[in-house]
Protein backbone atom coordinates (compact mmCIF):
# COMPACT_ATOMS: atom_id res chain seq x y z
CA UNK A 1 0.00 0.00 0.00
CA UNK A 2 1.50 3.07 -0.89
CA UNK A 3 0.59 5.29 1.87
CA UNK A 4 2.08 2.37 4.06
CA UNK A 5 5.19 2.76 2.20
CA UNK A 6 5.61 6.53 2.27
CA UNK A 7 5.41 6.57 6.24
CA UNK A 8 8.68 4.08 6.64
CA UNK A 9 10.39 6.42 3.95
CA UNK A 10 9.32 9.71 5.99
CA UNK A 11 10.49 8.04 8.99
CA UNK A 12 14.19 6.79 7.56
CA UNK A 13 14.28 10.30 6.49
CA UNK A 14 13.64 11.45 10.02
CA UNK A 15 10.57 13.80 8.92
CA UNK A 16 8.51 13.44 11.93
CA UNK A 17 5.67 15.85 11.31
CA UNK A 18 5.04 13.68 7.45
CA UNK A 19 5.22 10.64 9.60
CA UNK A 20 2.68 12.03 12.03
CA UNK A 21 0.29 13.24 9.09
CA UNK A 22 0.22 10.36 7.53
CA UNK A 23 -0.15 7.76 10.06
CA UNK A 24 -3.37 10.43 10.88
CA UNK A 25 -4.34 10.02 7.24
CA UNK A 26 -3.68 5.90 7.31
CA UNK A 27 -5.80 5.28 10.39
CA UNK A 28 -8.39 7.75 9.02
CA UNK A 29 -8.47 5.55 5.52
CA UNK A 30 -9.24 2.66 8.12
CA UNK A 31 -5.70 1.29 7.20
CA UNK A 32 -5.15 -1.46 9.90
CA UNK A 33 -3.01 -0.58 12.73
CA UNK A 34 -1.25 -3.10 13.15
CA UNK A 35 -0.35 -2.46 9.09
CA UNK A 36 0.43 0.81 9.68
CA UNK A 37 2.82 -0.35 12.92
CA UNK A 38 4.37 -3.27 10.89
CA UNK A 39 5.09 -2.39 7.88
CA UNK A 40 5.46 1.59 8.05
CA UNK A 41 7.04 2.01 11.44
CA UNK A 42 8.64 -0.63 12.17
CA UNK A 43 9.83 -1.70 8.73
CA UNK A 44 11.08 1.92 8.44
CA UNK A 45 13.12 1.65 11.85
CA UNK A 46 14.61 -1.96 11.15
CA UNK A 47 16.04 -0.56 7.69
CA UNK A 48 17.66 2.38 9.64
CA UNK A 49 18.80 -0.07 11.73
CA UNK A 50 20.35 -2.28 9.04
CA UNK A 51 21.97 0.97 7.57
CA UNK A 52 23.26 1.95 10.52
CA UNK A 53 25.02 -1.64 11.53
CA UNK A 54 26.46 -1.49 8.15
CA UNK A 55 27.73 2.22 8.45
CA UNK A 56 25.21 3.76 5.83
CA UNK A 57 23.75 6.22 8.02
CA UNK A 58 24.87 7.38 11.53
CA UNK A 59 23.96 7.94 15.21
CA UNK A 60 21.93 11.39 13.98
CA UNK A 61 20.10 10.29 10.89
CA UNK A 62 18.66 6.87 13.64
CA UNK A 63 18.25 9.83 16.29
CA UNK A 64 15.72 11.66 13.94
CA UNK A 65 14.30 8.51 12.54
CA UNK A 66 13.07 7.05 16.31
CA UNK A 67 11.52 10.74 16.50
CA UNK A 68 9.63 9.94 14.03
CA UNK A 69 9.05 6.91 14.08
CA UNK A 70 7.82 7.86 18.43
CA UNK A 71 5.88 10.56 16.48
CA UNK A 72 3.77 7.94 14.63
CA UNK A 73 3.60 5.77 17.57
CA UNK A 74 2.15 8.23 19.63
CA UNK A 75 -1.17 8.71 17.15
CA UNK A 76 -1.52 5.05 16.91
CA UNK A 77 -0.87 4.01 20.62
CA UNK A 78 -4.89 4.63 21.29
CA UNK A 79 -5.79 2.10 18.57
CA UNK A 80 -3.25 -0.57 19.21
CA UNK A 81 -4.54 -0.43 22.56
CA UNK A 82 -7.84 -0.85 21.32
CA UNK A 83 -7.51 -4.32 19.45
CA UNK A 84 -5.16 -5.36 22.20
CA UNK A 85 -1.89 -4.98 20.24
CA UNK A 86 0.88 -7.10 21.94
CA UNK A 87 4.29 -6.40 22.00
CA UNK A 88 7.24 -8.63 20.72
CA UNK A 89 8.58 -8.21 24.34
CA UNK A 90 9.43 -6.15 27.16
CA UNK A 91 12.81 -4.95 28.25
CA UNK A 92 14.22 -2.54 31.15
CA UNK A 93 17.30 -0.96 29.81
CA UNK A 94 19.56 1.67 31.92
CA UNK A 95 23.48 2.45 31.93
CA UNK A 96 24.89 0.90 35.38
CA UNK A 97 25.50 1.81 38.40
CA UNK A 98 28.61 4.97 38.61
CA UNK A 99 28.48 5.42 34.94
CA UNK A 100 26.57 8.52 33.65
CA UNK A 101 26.91 7.98 29.42
CA UNK A 102 23.60 7.37 27.69
CA UNK A 103 24.13 7.55 24.36
CA UNK A 104 24.89 4.30 23.50
CA UNK A 105 21.67 2.79 25.59
CA UNK A 106 19.63 5.60 24.35
CA UNK A 107 20.26 4.26 20.87
CA UNK A 108 19.89 0.79 21.97
CA UNK A 109 15.97 2.19 23.55
CA UNK A 110 14.99 3.38 19.87
CA UNK A 111 16.38 0.33 18.10
CA UNK A 112 14.58 -2.23 20.66
CA UNK A 113 11.05 -0.05 20.26
CA UNK A 114 11.72 -0.45 16.47
CA UNK A 115 11.76 -3.67 16.69
CA UNK A 116 8.54 -3.97 18.51
CA UNK A 117 9.42 -4.13 21.99
CA UNK A 118 7.75 -2.17 24.91
CA UNK A 119 10.79 -0.54 26.60
CA UNK A 120 11.38 0.68 30.17
CA UNK A 121 14.23 2.86 30.20
CA UNK A 122 15.46 3.74 33.43
CA UNK A 123 18.20 6.00 32.20
CA UNK A 124 21.89 6.31 33.94
CA UNK A 125 23.57 5.50 37.07
CA UNK A 126 21.37 2.69 38.01
CA UNK A 127 21.88 0.19 40.50
CA UNK A 128 20.88 -3.66 41.09
CA UNK A 129 17.75 -3.04 42.64
CA UNK A 130 16.37 -0.94 40.52
CA UNK A 131 17.25 -2.92 37.55
CA UNK A 132 15.45 -6.39 39.15
CA UNK A 133 12.67 -4.71 40.46
CA UNK A 134 11.67 -2.80 37.74
CA UNK A 135 12.29 -5.49 35.24
CA UNK A 136 9.61 -7.39 37.77
CA UNK A 137 7.12 -4.74 37.84
CA UNK A 138 6.58 -4.58 34.30
CA UNK A 139 7.32 -8.21 33.54
CA UNK A 140 10.21 -7.67 31.36
CA UNK A 141 11.99 -10.65 29.42
CA UNK A 142 15.21 -8.45 28.68
CA UNK A 143 17.17 -7.03 31.40
CA UNK A 144 19.38 -4.76 29.34
CA UNK A 145 22.91 -3.07 30.65
CA UNK A 146 24.75 -0.52 29.15
CA UNK A 147 28.39 0.53 30.30
CA UNK A 148 30.96 3.12 28.77
CA UNK A 149 33.76 3.14 31.22
CA UNK A 150 36.34 -0.11 31.95
CA UNK A 151 35.82 1.35 35.85
CA UNK A 152 31.76 0.33 35.67
CA UNK A 153 32.07 -2.13 33.70
CA UNK A 154 32.24 -4.57 36.72
CA UNK A 155 28.70 -3.54 38.36
CA UNK A 156 27.15 -5.63 35.25
CA UNK A 157 28.45 -8.89 37.14
CA UNK A 158 26.67 -6.80 40.43
CA UNK A 159 23.22 -6.85 38.82
CA UNK A 160 23.71 -10.56 37.39
CA UNK A 161 24.86 -11.54 41.19
CA UNK A 162 21.72 -9.97 42.51
CA UNK A 163 19.03 -12.20 39.91
CA UNK A 164 21.11 -15.42 41.21
CA UNK A 165 20.64 -14.36 45.04
CA UNK A 166 16.84 -13.63 44.00
CA UNK A 167 16.28 -16.98 42.73
CA UNK A 168 15.44 -14.71 39.47
CA UNK A 169 18.45 -15.46 36.57
CA UNK A 170 16.42 -17.95 34.75
CA UNK A 171 13.68 -15.49 34.70
CA UNK A 172 15.41 -13.36 32.21
CA UNK A 173 17.44 -12.47 29.28
CA UNK A 174 20.47 -10.36 30.22
CA UNK A 175 22.31 -8.43 27.23
CA UNK A 176 25.03 -5.86 27.89
CA UNK A 177 26.53 -3.60 25.73
CA UNK A 178 28.77 -0.62 25.47
CA UNK A 179 32.28 0.46 24.16
CA UNK A 180 34.44 -1.69 26.78
CA UNK A 181 32.46 -4.50 26.71
CA UNK A 182 33.46 -7.84 24.23
CA UNK A 183 31.92 -11.31 24.27
CA UNK A 184 34.38 -12.60 26.17
CA UNK A 185 33.34 -9.96 29.15
CA UNK A 186 29.55 -11.21 29.01
CA UNK A 187 30.52 -14.65 29.07
CA UNK A 188 33.07 -14.39 32.63
CA UNK A 189 30.03 -12.62 34.25
CA UNK A 190 27.36 -14.62 32.89
CA UNK A 191 25.56 -12.45 30.76
CA UNK A 192 23.38 -14.07 28.45
CA UNK A 193 24.17 -11.55 25.01
CA UNK A 194 27.04 -9.11 24.29
CA UNK A 195 26.16 -7.53 21.37
CA UNK A 196 28.51 -4.87 19.47
CA UNK A 197 25.49 -2.15 18.50
CA UNK A 198 22.29 -1.39 19.17
CA UNK A 199 20.64 -2.65 15.58
CA UNK A 200 22.31 -6.39 16.90
CA UNK A 201 20.83 -5.92 20.28
CA UNK A 202 17.38 -5.45 18.45
CA UNK A 203 17.72 -8.77 16.16
CA UNK A 204 18.92 -10.74 18.79
CA UNK A 205 16.55 -9.35 21.21
CA UNK A 206 13.74 -10.63 19.33
CA UNK A 207 15.34 -13.79 18.10
CA UNK A 208 15.87 -14.75 21.85
CA UNK A 209 12.40 -13.53 23.07
CA UNK A 210 10.82 -15.87 20.53
CA UNK A 211 13.24 -19.00 20.92
CA UNK A 212 12.53 -18.22 25.13
CA UNK A 213 8.93 -18.35 24.13
CA UNK A 214 8.87 -22.01 22.08
CA UNK B 1 69.09 16.25 20.23
CA UNK B 2 66.95 18.02 22.98
CA UNK B 3 63.11 16.80 23.79
CA UNK B 4 61.90 19.59 21.31
CA UNK B 5 64.49 18.24 18.47
CA UNK B 6 63.55 14.73 18.95
CA UNK B 7 59.92 15.53 18.67
CA UNK B 8 60.34 17.71 15.72
CA UNK B 9 62.08 15.08 13.73
CA UNK B 10 59.62 12.02 14.39
CA UNK B 11 56.63 14.56 13.10
CA UNK B 12 58.65 15.47 9.90
CA UNK B 13 59.91 11.65 9.35
CA UNK B 14 63.39 12.30 10.42
CA UNK B 15 65.62 10.17 12.51
CA UNK B 16 65.69 10.76 16.00
CA UNK B 17 68.78 9.60 18.50
CA UNK B 18 65.78 8.02 20.06
CA UNK B 19 61.37 8.42 19.88
CA UNK B 20 60.57 11.09 22.37
CA UNK B 21 59.14 9.30 25.78
CA UNK B 22 56.16 11.38 26.50
CA UNK B 23 52.81 11.60 27.19
CA UNK B 24 50.17 13.39 25.32
CA UNK B 25 47.36 13.27 27.71
CA UNK B 26 47.49 14.43 31.57
CA UNK B 27 47.01 12.23 33.53
CA UNK B 28 43.66 11.15 35.57
CA UNK B 29 43.02 12.51 38.94
CA UNK B 30 42.22 8.48 40.18
CA UNK B 31 45.24 7.34 39.60
CA UNK B 32 47.66 10.32 40.44
CA UNK B 33 45.50 9.67 43.81
CA UNK B 34 46.47 5.89 43.75
CA UNK B 35 50.59 6.81 43.06
CA UNK B 36 50.56 9.13 46.05
CA UNK B 37 49.66 6.17 48.14
CA UNK B 38 51.69 4.26 46.63
CA UNK B 39 54.44 6.47 47.48
CA UNK B 40 54.43 9.33 44.64
CA UNK B 41 55.46 12.69 46.15
CA UNK B 42 52.23 14.99 45.62
CA UNK B 43 52.61 16.86 42.48
CA UNK B 44 53.98 20.29 42.74
CA UNK B 45 55.98 22.89 40.15
CA UNK B 46 56.70 22.09 36.81
CA UNK B 47 56.21 18.80 34.89
CA UNK B 48 55.93 16.84 38.33
CA UNK B 49 54.97 13.57 37.27
CA UNK B 50 57.27 13.75 33.82
CA UNK B 51 59.79 14.46 36.23
CA UNK B 52 59.11 11.24 38.63
CA UNK B 53 58.60 8.71 36.40
CA UNK B 54 61.41 10.59 33.90
CA UNK B 55 59.42 11.41 31.05
CA UNK B 56 60.05 13.65 28.88
CA UNK B 57 58.53 17.06 29.06
CA UNK B 58 55.46 18.32 26.62
CA UNK B 59 53.60 21.10 27.64
CA UNK B 60 50.12 22.17 26.19
CA UNK B 61 48.61 25.36 26.15
CA UNK B 62 44.38 25.07 25.52
CA UNK B 63 42.50 27.80 24.48
CA UNK B 64 39.08 27.34 25.18
CA UNK B 65 36.47 29.40 23.76
CA UNK B 66 34.25 29.75 26.80
CA UNK B 67 34.87 32.41 30.09
CA UNK B 68 35.70 31.06 33.34
CA UNK B 69 32.35 32.63 34.01
CA UNK B 70 30.52 30.65 31.41
CA UNK B 71 27.15 28.80 32.59
CA UNK B 72 27.86 24.99 33.44
CA UNK B 73 25.87 22.23 32.49
CA UNK B 74 23.30 20.86 34.92
CA UNK B 75 25.18 17.15 34.04
CA UNK B 76 27.59 15.62 32.06
CA UNK B 77 26.09 15.64 28.59
CA UNK B 78 23.60 18.09 29.10
CA UNK B 79 23.62 21.28 26.96
CA UNK B 80 23.70 25.03 27.86
CA UNK B 81 21.22 26.44 25.17
CA UNK B 82 18.62 24.53 22.79
CA UNK B 83 18.58 27.20 20.05
CA UNK B 84 19.23 30.52 18.34
CA UNK B 85 18.10 32.60 21.10
CA UNK B 86 19.91 30.44 23.57
CA UNK B 87 23.08 31.09 21.84
CA UNK B 88 22.47 34.53 21.54
CA UNK B 89 21.90 34.44 25.66
CA UNK B 90 25.39 32.88 25.81
CA UNK B 91 27.22 34.81 23.44
CA UNK B 92 28.65 37.12 25.98
CA UNK B 93 30.19 34.23 27.76
CA UNK B 94 31.57 32.62 24.90
CA UNK B 95 34.91 33.48 22.55
CA UNK B 96 36.50 35.46 25.46
CA UNK B 97 39.70 37.63 25.24
CA UNK B 98 40.78 36.54 28.47
CA UNK B 99 41.53 33.30 27.34
CA UNK B 100 43.68 34.56 24.13
CA UNK B 101 45.29 36.87 26.48
CA UNK B 102 46.10 33.43 29.42
CA UNK B 103 47.22 31.49 26.15
CA UNK B 104 49.71 34.70 25.27
CA UNK B 105 51.19 34.86 29.22
CA UNK B 106 51.77 31.39 29.46
CA UNK B 107 53.55 30.99 25.97
CA UNK B 108 55.50 34.04 27.00
CA UNK B 109 56.31 32.36 30.18
CA UNK B 110 57.58 29.29 28.51
CA UNK B 111 59.14 30.57 25.77
CA UNK B 112 62.68 30.35 27.35
CA UNK B 113 62.60 26.97 27.94
CA UNK B 114 60.87 26.39 24.55
CA UNK B 115 63.67 27.84 22.44
CA UNK B 116 66.05 25.92 24.58
CA UNK B 117 64.67 22.37 23.51
CA UNK B 118 64.20 21.73 27.58
CA UNK B 119 60.25 20.50 26.03
CA UNK B 120 58.22 20.07 23.19
CA UNK B 121 54.83 21.97 22.98
CA UNK B 122 51.25 21.46 21.68
CA UNK B 123 48.75 23.74 21.18
CA UNK B 124 44.56 22.52 21.30
CA UNK B 125 41.73 24.23 19.73
CA UNK B 126 38.47 23.08 20.40
CA UNK B 127 36.88 21.66 17.08
CA UNK B 128 34.25 21.95 15.19
CA UNK B 129 32.07 18.62 16.49
CA UNK B 130 33.65 18.88 20.31
CA UNK B 131 32.31 23.00 20.39
CA UNK B 132 29.04 22.53 19.65
CA UNK B 133 28.23 19.82 21.49
CA UNK B 134 29.20 21.49 24.67
CA UNK B 135 26.77 24.23 24.24
CA UNK B 136 23.96 21.93 22.83
CA UNK B 137 24.90 18.76 25.18
CA UNK B 138 25.28 15.30 23.47
CA UNK B 139 21.88 14.61 22.21
CA UNK B 140 20.54 17.57 21.47
CA UNK B 141 24.15 18.29 19.26
CA UNK B 142 23.13 14.54 17.18
CA UNK B 143 19.94 16.14 16.29
CA UNK B 144 21.36 19.98 15.85
CA UNK B 145 22.70 18.80 12.25
CA UNK B 146 18.77 18.08 11.56
CA UNK B 147 16.73 20.55 13.55
CA UNK B 148 19.24 23.96 13.86
CA UNK B 149 21.77 23.51 10.49
CA UNK B 150 21.80 27.19 10.50
CA UNK B 151 22.42 27.83 13.60
CA UNK B 152 25.40 25.07 13.91
CA UNK B 153 27.22 26.66 10.89
CA UNK B 154 26.73 30.07 12.84
CA UNK B 155 28.17 28.56 15.28
CA UNK B 156 31.35 26.71 13.50
CA UNK B 157 31.70 30.31 11.57
CA UNK B 158 32.18 32.24 15.42
CA UNK B 159 34.62 29.64 16.16
CA UNK B 160 36.66 30.13 13.15
CA UNK B 161 36.79 33.34 13.62
CA UNK B 162 38.21 33.10 17.26
CA UNK B 163 40.11 30.37 16.53
CA UNK B 164 41.66 32.75 13.81
CA UNK B 165 42.04 36.07 16.10
CA UNK B 166 43.27 33.44 18.84
CA UNK B 167 46.17 32.41 15.83
CA UNK B 168 46.92 36.06 14.87
CA UNK B 169 47.92 36.74 18.51
CA UNK B 170 49.75 33.23 19.68
CA UNK B 171 51.70 32.36 16.72
CA UNK B 172 53.84 35.32 16.16
CA UNK B 173 55.09 34.24 20.07
CA UNK B 174 55.97 30.49 19.74
CA UNK B 175 55.31 27.96 17.12
CA UNK B 176 54.57 24.65 18.43
CA UNK B 177 55.62 21.58 17.55
CA UNK B 178 52.21 20.15 17.01
CA UNK B 179 48.27 21.06 17.76
CA UNK B 180 45.43 19.42 18.03
CA UNK B 181 41.63 19.88 17.18
CA UNK B 182 39.30 18.38 20.00
CA UNK B 183 36.64 16.47 18.49
CA UNK B 184 35.50 13.65 19.87
CA UNK B 185 33.72 12.63 16.90
CA UNK B 186 34.38 9.04 16.62
CA UNK B 187 33.49 6.19 18.96
CA UNK B 188 34.48 2.12 18.96
CA UNK B 189 32.08 1.50 15.51
CA UNK B 190 33.60 4.50 13.55
CA UNK B 191 32.44 8.37 12.83
CA UNK B 192 29.85 9.82 14.86
CA UNK B 193 28.44 11.34 12.07
CA UNK B 194 28.32 11.06 8.21
CA UNK B 195 30.41 11.69 5.85
CA UNK B 196 27.73 14.26 3.78
CA UNK B 197 27.56 16.03 7.41
CA UNK B 198 31.11 16.74 8.11
CA UNK B 199 31.49 18.09 4.50
CA UNK B 200 28.95 20.45 5.33
CA UNK B 201 29.49 21.32 8.66
CA UNK B 202 33.27 20.79 9.55
CA UNK B 203 34.99 20.67 6.74
CA UNK B 204 34.50 24.17 5.59
CA UNK B 205 35.63 25.56 8.92
CA UNK B 206 39.04 23.59 9.09
CA UNK B 207 39.92 24.75 5.55
CA UNK B 208 39.76 28.34 7.19
CA UNK B 209 41.94 27.53 10.19
CA UNK B 210 44.22 24.80 8.66
CA UNK B 211 46.17 26.76 6.22
CA UNK B 212 47.28 30.15 9.25
CA UNK B 213 48.59 26.63 11.22
CA UNK B 214 50.74 25.02 8.44
CA UNK B 215 52.27 28.76 7.28
CA UNK B 216 53.71 28.90 10.95
CA UNK B 217 55.26 25.40 10.72
CA UNK B 218 52.88 23.65 12.71
CA UNK B 219 51.28 19.92 12.44
CA UNK B 220 48.14 19.75 12.18
CA UNK B 221 46.61 16.74 14.22
CA UNK B 222 42.72 16.08 15.74
CA UNK B 223 42.42 14.17 19.44
CA UNK B 224 39.11 11.85 18.53
CA UNK B 225 38.33 8.68 20.58
CA UNK B 226 37.62 5.27 19.08
CA UNK B 227 37.68 3.71 15.99
CA UNK B 228 39.52 6.59 13.86
CA UNK B 229 40.73 4.37 10.67
CA UNK B 230 37.74 5.02 8.48
CA UNK B 231 37.91 8.79 8.76
CA UNK B 232 41.01 9.50 8.12
CA UNK B 233 40.60 10.05 4.12
CA UNK B 234 37.90 12.71 5.91
CA UNK B 235 40.45 14.60 7.83
CA UNK B 236 43.38 14.21 5.18
CA UNK B 237 41.17 16.10 2.41
CA UNK B 238 40.82 19.06 4.96
CA UNK B 239 44.80 18.96 5.28
CA UNK B 240 44.99 17.41 8.75
CA UNK B 241 48.33 15.48 9.11
CA UNK B 242 47.74 13.06 12.04
CA UNK B 243 45.44 11.65 14.93
CA UNK B 244 45.29 10.88 18.50
CA UNK B 245 44.58 8.73 21.03
CA UNK B 246 44.47 5.54 18.50
CA UNK B 247 42.76 3.31 20.69
CA UNK B 248 43.56 -0.19 20.75
CA UNK B 249 39.90 -1.18 22.44
CA UNK B 250 38.02 0.35 19.34
CA UNK B 251 40.42 -1.88 17.34
CA UNK B 252 42.47 0.28 15.80
CA UNK B 253 46.23 -0.76 14.98
CA UNK B 254 49.15 1.58 13.82
CA UNK B 255 50.92 -0.67 11.73
CA UNK B 256 47.59 -1.39 9.44
CA UNK B 257 47.44 2.55 9.32
CA UNK B 258 51.18 2.86 8.67
CA UNK B 259 50.64 0.46 6.01
CA UNK B 260 47.73 2.59 4.38
CA UNK B 261 49.05 5.88 4.93
CA UNK B 262 52.48 6.30 4.80
CA UNK B 263 52.88 9.84 5.71
CA UNK B 264 50.27 9.93 8.92
CA UNK B 265 51.13 11.54 11.87
CA UNK B 266 50.50 9.04 15.02
CA UNK B 267 50.37 9.68 18.67
CA UNK B 268 49.48 7.10 20.94
CA UNK B 269 48.38 3.83 19.88
CA UNK B 270 49.54 1.76 22.86
CA UNK B 271 46.95 -0.53 24.64
CA UNK B 272 46.42 0.88 27.91
CA UNK B 273 44.72 -2.44 29.21
CA UNK B 274 47.58 -4.51 29.02
CA UNK B 275 49.15 -2.13 31.45
CA UNK B 276 48.27 -4.27 34.37
CA UNK B 277 48.76 -7.03 33.68
CA UNK B 278 52.99 -6.60 34.33
CA UNK B 279 55.98 -6.60 32.63
CA UNK B 280 55.65 -9.31 29.77
CA UNK B 281 52.38 -7.80 28.64
CA UNK B 282 53.86 -4.30 28.11
CA UNK B 283 56.87 -5.63 26.21
CA UNK B 284 54.31 -8.10 24.24
CA UNK B 285 52.59 -4.75 23.29
CA UNK B 286 55.26 -2.62 22.28
CA UNK B 287 56.83 -5.64 20.23
CA UNK B 288 53.08 -5.43 18.36
CA UNK B 289 53.96 -1.89 17.81
CA UNK B 290 57.50 -1.65 16.87
CA UNK B 291 56.80 -2.01 13.44
CA UNK B 292 55.00 1.67 13.25
CA UNK B 293 57.65 2.81 15.62
CA UNK B 294 60.56 2.23 13.40
CA UNK B 295 58.64 3.51 10.05
CA UNK B 296 59.02 6.87 11.29
CA UNK B 297 56.09 10.02 12.05
CA UNK B 298 54.79 7.97 15.49
CA UNK B 299 55.11 8.75 18.50
CA UNK B 300 53.94 5.75 20.91
CA UNK B 301 52.20 7.12 24.15
CA UNK B 302 49.60 5.49 26.39
CA UNK B 303 45.87 5.48 24.23
CA UNK B 304 44.42 7.74 26.29
CA UNK B 305 45.19 8.41 30.13
CA UNK B 306 46.49 5.61 32.35
CA UNK B 307 43.98 3.66 34.04
CA UNK B 308 43.61 3.90 38.04
CA UNK B 309 44.43 0.17 38.24
CA UNK B 310 48.07 0.57 36.88
CA UNK B 311 49.70 0.70 39.90
CA UNK B 312 53.22 3.06 40.46
CA UNK B 313 55.69 0.31 40.19
CA UNK B 314 53.77 -0.62 36.81
CA UNK B 315 53.73 2.09 35.66
CA UNK B 316 57.72 2.85 35.90
CA UNK B 317 58.23 -0.34 34.36
CA UNK B 318 56.33 1.45 31.36
CA UNK B 319 58.47 3.83 30.86
CA UNK B 320 61.74 1.82 31.31
CA UNK B 321 60.41 -0.21 28.19
CA UNK B 322 59.18 3.01 26.79
CA UNK B 323 62.17 4.02 26.54
CA UNK B 324 64.31 0.95 25.80
CA UNK B 325 62.03 0.07 22.55
CA UNK B 326 62.12 4.38 21.82
CA UNK B 327 66.06 3.42 21.02
CA UNK B 328 65.35 0.09 19.44
CA UNK B 329 63.05 1.82 16.95
CA UNK B 330 65.67 3.68 15.44
CA UNK B 331 68.57 0.94 15.43
CA UNK B 332 69.84 0.22 11.90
Amino acid sequence: MAIIQEISEYLQKGRAKNVKALVEQALSEGVDAKEILNDGLLSGMMIIGEKFKNNEVFVPEVLVAARAMNTGLTVLEPKLAEIGNEPVGRAVIGTVKGDLHDIGKNLVAMMLKGAGFEVCDLGVDVDADTFISKAEETSADLICMSALLTTTMPNMKDVIDELNNRGLRDKYIVMIGGAPINDSFAKQIGADYYTPDAATCAETAKKAVMEKAS
Amino acid sequence: MTNRERVKAVLNGEKPDRLPAVEWASWWDQTVNKWIEQGMPRPEGDDPIQRFYGLDPLRQIWIGPKAADCPAPAHHGAGLMEDEEGYEALKPYLYPEASIESAVQTALAWKEGHERGDYAQWLTLEGFFWFPRTLFGIENHLYSFYDYPELLHQINQDLTEYHLKCLERVLPIYQPEFMTFAEDMSYNLGPMLSKECYDEFMLPYYKQVIPVLKEHGVKVLIDTDGNVEPLIPWFKEAGIEGVLPLERQAGVDVNRIRQNYSEWIMVGGYNKLVMHLGEDAMREEFERILPAMKSGRYVPSVDHQTPPDVTMEQYKIYVKLLKEYGKKAVED
